[in-house]
């Protein structure tokens, strides 16, 4: 039986890069995955999805080029054009994982990995030894149980298979992953409804934020949206087509957990606390099977933790601090408290705000939707959140990440110079906003 | 402010339950106060409009001075001043428990005291702290605690030059804080140089430790509480002694008492028979300064009863008088008071004999300190199943550990042993309850 110091399960964003730090920090290892390399993210979430609505978008600009004085005669949307395009690109990076593994002497074993005991696995009928685990099984689509079996109702990944869009669509949830999907499908010229049992979509964002983007998807790309009503059996059993995109669930078949001495919280979870460590002292778990936040860049510091930590580096905790970026059109992003957390704190909150109409990298680009917003402490004007909504929002949300990690306050920020003419002036100006003096924009109503 | 209670002078109102312009009915609860015991209900003897709060929660004001004003909106409020607070027994600066900090090399040139004058120099009063307007702001801009720095200036004047000794000393400038935490210490009045983690930059949330870790004052309860103690700790030497009882019986007779809608508890048993014990042994029921001894003729029980904020003692009096009935009913009233914070004061003093009871929280054993002032007190611990010896043969029996720690200045271990062992033999007699009951 041929035994590893760190065995991982799972080579999603948590997974692969899990291995390859431990690899890197000498470690022999060796990474268990049942279906692809790259898991959810590569291949059937956060890659491919942008690849379709990047696409979409290009898409969407052409049909607007007009504005700049750019004719385009009869521009058409080819879908399965479009899913070669992503096809493609997520060979490539499977490709590219494969040789990092490779380069940094990490064993790939293809199989589903099975707890025989602590330290013994059992991979599709092959025995190995494990000093150290690090579960990142991830999570897959929760599909309700009084949906009907049928090809017309998918989840996300099935959805992403799709080689032709419907000419209509019923998005089942308005959470990120409903919202990036009917926006792109709008984008194709599909007529979109999303249905929503809450009384708003995106309900992780301030109600300022969700009503920008809420507006925008509802009368630019022609999205309905339905929200405090459940979706009906029979009406989804009517339509052309349903996206059921309403949560994940952790994936923990087949590991036989209980060998090992681990059981699942209620909700079929594996706890871990800030180092990685579960229950078992030589069973580490990272990323959407912890159930903390299931975001792919979050498992992968989760990721980076319990690595060194199973390796017997110094014990140390992952980050906090996680932004969260969403796809829609337009995009929007936040780090930190939403002004409704900061507020629930107890403590004082200055916020401010700035919109890209009044920023001239954003109207020479005709992006003038949307705007960023920094929650700041009144009393020590530490930054303490940050949101935007609009115009390259996923990129731009670095910056506050940055800010808010380094505890800069909103008069630090604003004193930073931030170059002309970007969509990055964009916080300088919030911030002076938090004071009431911002330069670029009318000064307050009293 | 109300007096309550005979001895207090000076009481703090803890909240007021009316805000300034709220319509006050006869009756209504006006604000709450601490005195040394509990928190009491100060009620309102008229009705109107509390027009005007002149002492916030928090501060300790003698009593019957004024504290704020009913009457009609808009009337004027007769020409008073605010009480001023209680003078504080010692004004010691609330700050940071920092062991001693390493003193600046600048320092003042020590004041040629007496030595060639008989005459001694004028030292500047420790109180008096004097600093330049310019020393301040560049003190205040760093975040520093500007006291610790020994000025160079006329009768020790902190001045500019002062500040930057003091900050080159210590390093100011190899000090890395973010931005918003050297805000936050700069709000809440904390020193950055006390948060200096070799090398590592300060963050908002050592900044929070710093805050959390501030001295801060205990309740009034809680001093009292500590005062008490320390006091009686310092000057009665404690013994302490633990006999175990067989409480099977008793136990059993108890639910069989219950089973017949009879209100009788354990402790009413324990009760009556340290009541019982105390008649027996007077010098359990005696007190002493240490030269004088006093024999209390009536037995006051005090019974310690813990509530969240603290621990008080409400006392049965003349308790030798009672039937058992009676004292089942006067200790379930005075709990009652006592969990819902009505104790008045004279329902918490003047107990002779107290018993600490920790029959319901699952201790094998403990010891109780004496309260001040008495000559012993009793500690009740859990009744637990065990295995015992009897006859030569194993057997399961239910045991309760009491331990007696008593004022050796009065008491000597034999009749520590005697009195322990009687009250045991007591709670043991089950004839004896049979009697007390029927």
């Amino acid at each position: 039986m041929e035994t590893f110091d760190i065995v991982v399960i799972g080579a999603g964003p948590g997974g692969y890069p899990a291995a390859i730090r431990a690899a890197q920090l000498g470690a022999n290892v060796a990474i268990v995955e049942r279906e692809q390399l790259g898991g959810t993210c590569l291949n059937c979430g956060c890659i491919p999805t942008k690849a379709l609505i990047a696409a979409s978008e290009t898409f969407a600009h052409i049909k607007h080029a007009a504005a700049f004085g750019i004719h385009v005669k009869e521009a058409t949307a080819d879908y399965s054009g479009m899913v070669a395009h992503k096809n493609k690109l997520v060979t490539q990076m499977r490709g590219g994982i494969k040789q990092l593994l490779t380069g940094n002497g990490v064993k790939h074993l293809t199989g589903t990995a099975s707890f025989i005991d602590r330290t013994t696995l059992d991979v599709s009928g092959t025995r190995i030894g494990a000093k150290k685990v690090i579960i990142a099984t991830g999570s897959t689509s929760v599909m309700p149980g009084f949906l009907p079996k049928s090809p017309r109702i998918v989840e996300s990944k099935a959805f992403l298979e799709l080689d032709k869009l419907p000419s209509s669509l019923i998005v089942m949830g308005g959470g990120y992953i409903g919202c990036e999907l009917a926006c792109m499908a709008a984008q194709c010229g599909v007529k979109v409804t999303i249905v929503e049992l809450l009384e708003d979509i995106l309900l992780l964002l301030d109600a300022d934020v969700r009503r920008e983007v809420r507006t925008h998807m509802e009368k630019n790309l022609g999205i309905t949206i339905r929200t405090g009503k459940p979706l009906e059996k029979d009406e989804a059993e009517a339509a052309e087509m349903v996206l059921v995109a309403v949560g994940r669930k952790p994936v923990t078949d087949g590991l036989n957990l209980q060998n090992a001495g681990l059981t699942t919280n209620d909700k079929g979870y594996i706890e871990a606390d800030e180092y990685g460590r579960t229950k078992v002292a030589t069973i580490y778990a990272i990323g959407d099977v912890t159930g903390k936040i299931q975001l792919a860049h979050y498992a992968t510091a989760q990721a980076m933790v319990a690595a060194s930590n199973a390796c017997g580096q110094r014990a140390e905790k992952h980050d906090t601090l996680v932004p969260g970026v969403i796809f829609t059109s337009p995009e929007v992003a936040l780090v930190g408290l939403t002004e409704e957390e900061a507020k629930k704190t107890g403590r004082g909150i200055a916020t401010g705000k700035f919109r890209f109409g009044g920023l001239g990298r954003a109207m020479a680009a005709g992006e003038t939707v949307g705007f960023v917003k920094w929650i700041a402490d009144a009393a020590t004007d530490q930054l303490l959140g940050a949101a935007v909504v609009g115009p390259r929002a996923t990129d731009l949300i670095a910056e506050a990440a940055v800010a808010i990690r380094a505890e800069l306050t909103a008069r630090e920020l604003g004193k930073t110079i931030h170059a002309h003419p970007t969509f990055a002036e964009a916080w300088m100006e919030a911030a002076h906003a938090v004071h009431g003096e911002c330069v670029h924009a009318a000064p307050k109503r009293r | 402010m109300p007096k309550f209670g005979q001895m207090t002078e000076e009481s703090a109102i803890v909240e007021w339950r009316k805000k300034e312009g709220e319509k006050v009915a006869k009756g209504d609860v006006l604000f709450t106060v601490e005195t040394d015991k509990s928190v009491m209900e100060a009620e309102s003897f008229f009705e109107g409009t509390l027009i005007k709060i002149l002492v916030q929660p928090g501060v300790n004001v003698p009593v019957q001075s004024t504290v704020g004003w009913v009457g009609t909106p808009g009337e004027a409020i007769p020409a008073v001043e605010a009480p001023q607070p209680a003078p504080k027994p010692k004004a010691e600066p609330v700050g940071r428990t920092v062991p001693s900090a390493p003193q600046p090399v600048i320092t003042a040139p020590e004041p040629r005291s007496a030595s060639a004058a008989t005459v001694p120099a004028p030292v500047a009063s420790p109180a008096l702290f004097r600093i330049s307007p310019r020393a301040a702001k560049l003190a205040e801009n760093c975040v520093i605690d500007a006291t610790k720095i020994r000025g160079s200036g006329p009768q020790g004047r902190v001045v500019e030059k002062d500040v930057r000794g003091y900050l080159d000393y210590q390093g100011y400038d190899k000090l890395r804080i973010s931005p918003a935490a050297k805000q936050l210490a700069k709000k809440e009045g904390i020193d950055v140089l006390m948060l200096r983690r070799d090398g590592e930059r300060i963050s908002v949330a050592d900044v929070e430790r710093a805050i959390a870790e501030k001295p801060k004052m205990m309740s009034k309860m809680r001093q009292v509480i500590a005062q008490r103690l320390t006091q009686s700790v310092v000057t009665a030497p404690h013994f302490f002694v633990t006999v175990s009882v067989d409480m099977t019986d008793l136990v059993k007779f108890r639910a069989s008492l219950k089973e017949a809608g009879q209100p009788y508890t354990v402790t009413d048993f324990i009760s009556q028979a340290v009541i019982l014990t105390l008649k027996e042994f007077p010098e359990f029921n005696s007190s002493t300064d240490g030269k004088s001894i006093r024999w209390n003729s009536h037995v006051n029980l005090g019974m310690a009863v813990s509530l969240e904020q603290g621990l008080v003692v409400p006392v049965i009096r003349n308790a030798e008088d009672l039937t058992l009935l009676e004292l089942n009913q006067q200790t379930k009233a005075l709990a009652d008071k006592a969990r819902s914070g009505k104790l008045a004061p004279q329902e918490m003093s003047g107990s002779t004999f107290t018993i600490s009871n920790m029959g319901m929280l699952d201790v094998e054993n403990f010891t109780a300190i004496i309260n001040t002032g008495e000559a012993a007190i009793l500690a009740v611990s859990s009744t637990i199943k065990q295995p015992v010896v009897r006859e030569d043969k194993v057997v399961i029996r239910q045991l309760m550990k009491i331990t007696l720690s008593s004022d050796h200045r009065l008491i000597d271990g034999a009749q520590a042993a005697k009195f322990i062992n009687a009250l045991k033999k007591k709670l043991e007699d089950i004839e004896l309850w049979k009697l007390l009951t029927s």
